[in-house]
């Protein structure tokens, strides 16, 4: 057996701590990488509504909406501040149109955006009584932003306009009344957001094998060291 | 030893030809093109490089330990499936190095 003199141990012991690190790397890579294959079968699944609750039980003003929140349906009522344009807006079908786009005065505090039509809609003075789906911020423009025209449907554009606290996302209304009287206006449609994970499963299984396999090879490298060092000590001699 | 070569060899072209493919037609058609039935049609290239390089890292671990090369070369020859033409290059340096028998 080799014996590992006091002047080498600093060295061995910093190579074995290099070689625990990199195996531990490699191994929640492979975890990562797992997940991620996990998240890609979910996605395949239908879609299971939740029931409708209000939108301060998952949303807050001024913070960020969390991915288990995009999607529900909610309801709130307020006031409209504003309307906008959001022009080529494509629906469920495929079909690209200029969609109005309100800016409500939540009762329990801070505004939201809501997509009210997909026609010219007047804004009503009134309480407003809104349930729709709650969806993440758009991030690509489809459009050039002006006073009246939003480039994307992100509250992030109207930041500086309002005094009040924005909620992030916006609400695709299903059904609005205004004082009580239910409104009957063309809405556009949109299925409920998946999010993505790019790639594909047996993809990221095959990164789950080479990770993990890296890890093995890690390992494997100082036992290989020994023995081409033993090899080379026993033919010197 | 002739078996040992003849298997990085193939794995090497294998993992060669896998790379080319990966760099050049489908990380481009993804991220360059929007086209979702091009992207339809290249999707199985990820995942057949990621098995293929899995078994041309074996191969080229059970070569190179064969051969008694040093660590620093071993891990030069396992990171060679992952460009392009390095595996290329590293097969032809084994085939000048250990012509067959």
């Amino acid at each position: 057996m080799m014996k590992i003199s006091k002047k080498e141990l600093p060295s061995k012991i910093g190579a074995a701590f290099i070689v625990l690190i990199l195996c531990a790397t490699f191994i929640r890579l492979g975890f990562w990488q797992l997940d991620r294959a996990g998240e890609f079968q979910e996605l395949q699944k239908p879609y299971i509504e939740r029931p409708v609750i209000n939108l301060s039980q998952v949303a807050i003003p001024g913070e960020n909406l969390s991915d288990d929140s995009v999607n529900q349906i909610v309801r709130f009522s307020g006031k409209y501040l504003d309307q906008y344009i959001a022009p080529n807006q494509e629906d469920k079908y495929g079909v690209k149109s200029d969609w109005v786009v309100g800016l409500l005065e939540v009762d329990s505090g801070g505004a939201i955006l809501v997509v009210r039509s997909t026609s010219n809609t007047e804004v009503l003075p009134g309480k407003v009584d809104i349930t729709g789906r709650l969806f993440n911020r758009q991030f690509d423009d489809r459009a050039k932003k002006s006073s009246s025209q939003l480039s994307r449907i992100d509250p992030a554009l109207l930041v500086t306009s309002y005094d009040q606290k924005l909620f992030d996302g916006f609400v695709l209304a299903q059904s609005e009344s205004i004082n009580g009287i239910e409104l009957d206006i063309k809405r556009p449609e949109l299925d409920p957001a998946k999010p993505s994970v790019p790639g594909y499963y047996w993809q990221h299984i095959s990164y789950v094998v080479i990770w993990w396999l890296m890890a093995l090879v890690v390992l494997f490298l100082p036992f290989y060291q020994v023995s081409r060092k033993r090899q080379g000590y026993e033919r010197g001699n | 030893m002739n078996g040992v070569i003849k298997r990085y060899r193939f794995m090497a072209v294998a993992a060669g030809i896998m790379s080319l493919l990966l760099w050049f037609v489908e990380l481009p058609v993804v991220y360059l093109l929007d086209n979702p039935d091009l992207e339809a049609k290249v999707k199985w290239i990820p995942f057949v490089h990621g098995y293929i390089y899995a078994f041309y890292v074996l191969a080229a671990i059970h070569f190179t330990a064969r051969a008694r090369f040093t660590i620093k070369r071993m891990i030069l020859f396992i990171l060679a499936g992952t460009l392009p033409i390095a595996s290329f290059i590293a097969e032809r340096r084994v085939m000048r190095q250990f012509p067959l028998s």
